[in-house]
């Protein structure tokens, strides 16, 4: 990935790859926990089965690039005049390609209908991530500051990690893992990156899909029914949210402008997943 | 420093303004949990995790198995004494009691110059007084939920927490150390409440939690970012908005190092209770 390196950086950098080393490794013993609570999903499939889900369709937030926004991360554009159909290739390229509906195809309900709504978010994200990076690479967006780039990569790997983590609770209970996205979201990420033409468009558009997966698994907490799941979709919404921070701080946005998260946004599983 | 104040002040108004609309989440749900509270407080739990909790709950002594076991529930769930006991009433008392320290530690904060005063960098006294305001919500959504439950209000700090503010308060001699000890704060509140998030017995204090748990985890999100500028003596860089051309590379993940947020840290669930 082409890096901008022109700015002086007032701060040391090795420090900080130091102390983003000690957090690396702290990330790793969270592993095994998480590891523990997915078996012990795998071990309650019955109960998966049987759980009713009743995640709720609302209005996306006033908030929301797909439906307007400003930003004020300056000082970069795009050569061309728009992302076009990067987005597309990413998603594939990602791993994350176009199948017939997971939860269709497999008849997945409950519980499980909604581990592939969460899987399926996973993927689009990273395949979003993906086109992001990519439009860097090839040159598309230039002028972008190392710190952006370096959010964009971390957290398309965390979301890499939370898309497998979905995916082993559909294979632990006998079931396919989703490698589509959800295509209900995919249609409206696509006509917005489409049209964005500068890093704060892109960080808008990430900043969208963060909360739209923050407010999904908030929904989640409050619809599964197995105790496992719920504990999954908790030790993973904090961290869309803490992405969501950064992102705006990035934008020069106040990084935490609710005291109680929302669901405004939460995807449902009617979501064509595909 | 590149601090647009204006801006600032227009930013936390929509804030302020975005988060009418969350508290009216939160409403709903507290609505919800006393209707159920009310009508069966075990309605959608599970018989195992009931049997559970309810023994967890109960004081050691001879005199349930005298009395039988049964006869005992049905006596304790209808006394104000039991509901105090509760693991659910518990982990709501022990979370306000996390947020009543919270709201201490950022009003002494404060008091500090180079925090509140004329010294202070602008977004990190903006942060620290939006971030109290949001804790005292906090916890009044916490105590909301165990009165409501009928268990009593918690208004003190978490006594073991308190010991450890109280230890770090003659270390406070500058913004580092202040954000090193809201850090410890914030981040043991996210784990404790992830933790419990998936050990409440009740649906509504779960989704009352679980509104809190990721908030918190944003506040942790920030201090990180804060904290590794500060360390990189680019104090100057801390503003809204940022000049991200000059943010070394790593300030873009430093707020968030894992894909799972942890509960290693997390605080015992009767920790805070009232005693």
């Amino acid at each position: 990935m082409r890096r901008n390196r022109k700015q002086q950086i007032a701060i040391s950098e090795a420090e900080l790859v130091s102390m983003t080393n000690d957090l690396e490794d702290a990330h790793h013993e969270t592993l095994p926990s998480m590891r523990e609570s997915l078996a012990e999903w795998s071990d309650s499939n019955d109960d998966i089965r049987a759980g009713i889900t009743r995640l709720v369709s609302t209005p996306s937030s006033r908030r929301a690039f797909l439906f307007g926004g400003g930003a004020v991360l300056g000082g970069v554009a795009l050569a061309g005049s728009g992302l076009g159909g990067g987005l597309a290739a990413a998603v594939t390229r990602s791993g994350a390609r176009s199948v017939s509906s997971a939860t269709s195809a497999q008849k997945l309900t409950g519980d499980l209908a909604v581990v592939a709504l969460a899987a399926s978010l996973e993927n689009l994200a990273v395949g979003t991530y993906q086109a992001a990076i990519d439009a860097v690479t090839q040159g598309k967006l230039t002028g972008v500051p190392d710190a952006v780039v370096t959010f964009a990569m971390t957290a398309q790997s965390q979301h890499k990690d939370h898309a497998a983590a979905w995916n082993g609770v559909l294979t632990g209970a006998g079931k396919k893992a989703v490698s589509g996205v959800d295509l209900t979201v995919k249609q409206s990420v696509d006509k917005a990156f489409a049209q964005v033409k500068d890093v704060p468009g892109l960080a808008m558009l990430a900043l969208d899909l963060e909360n739209g997966a923050a407010a999904t698994y908030l929904a989640a907490i409050s619809a599964v029914k197995s105790p496992a799941g719920i504990k999954t979709a908790a030790t993973i919404h904090p961290v869309e949210m803490q992405h969501a921070a950064v992102l705006n701080f990035l934008l020069g946005q106040y990084p935490v402008p609710d005291s109680f998260a929302k669901t405004t946004g939460a995807r449902t599983v009617k979501d064509k997943i595909g | 420093m590149a601090l647009d104040d204006t801006r600032l002040r227009d930013l936390l108004t929509q804030s302020h303004d975005l988060h009418s609309d969350a508290m009216e989440t939160t409403r709903v749900a507290l609505d919800e949990y006393v209707e159920l509270a009310h009508d069966d407080p075990w309605a959608d739990v599970d018989p195992a995790t009931r049997r559970a909790t309810l023994l967890r709950g109960l004081p050691k002594s001879g005199v349930l198995a005298a009395a039988g076991l049964g006869t005992a529930m049905v006596a304790l769930l209808a006394s104000p004494a039991f509901a105090d006991k509760t693991m659910d009433v518990q982990m709501l008392q022990t979370a306000a009691s996390i947020e009543n320290l919270a709201v201490a530690t950022y009003d002494t904060a404060l008091t500090l110059d180079f925090i509140g005063g004329a010294s202070a960098n602008a977004v990190v006294k903006a942060f620290a007084e939006k971030t109290k305001a949001q804790h005292q919500q906090h916890a009044e959504a916490f105590n909301a939920a165990v009165t409501r439950l009928g268990g009593k209000a918690q208004d003190q700090p978490d006594p073991v927490l308190l010991g450890v503010v109280n230890n770090a308060k003659p270390s406070l001699t500058g913004p580092a150390q202040v954000v090193d000890l809201a850090l410890e704060l914030e981040d043991g509140a996210a784990q404790t409440y992830v933790a419990n998030t998936g050990t409440y017995s009740n649906k509504n204090a779960r989704t009352v939690a679980a509104s809190i748990m990721g908030v918190e985890a944003q506040h942790v999100a920030i201090l990180n970012a804060v904290k590794a500028l500060l360390a990189g003596g680019a104090a100057d860089l801390i503003a809204l908005p940022p000049d991200a051309s000059k943010l070394p590379a790593a300030a873009g993940s430093v707020g968030f190092p894992n894909a799972f947020y942890p509960t290693t840290d997390a605080r015992p669930a009767s920790e805070g209770a009232v005693q």
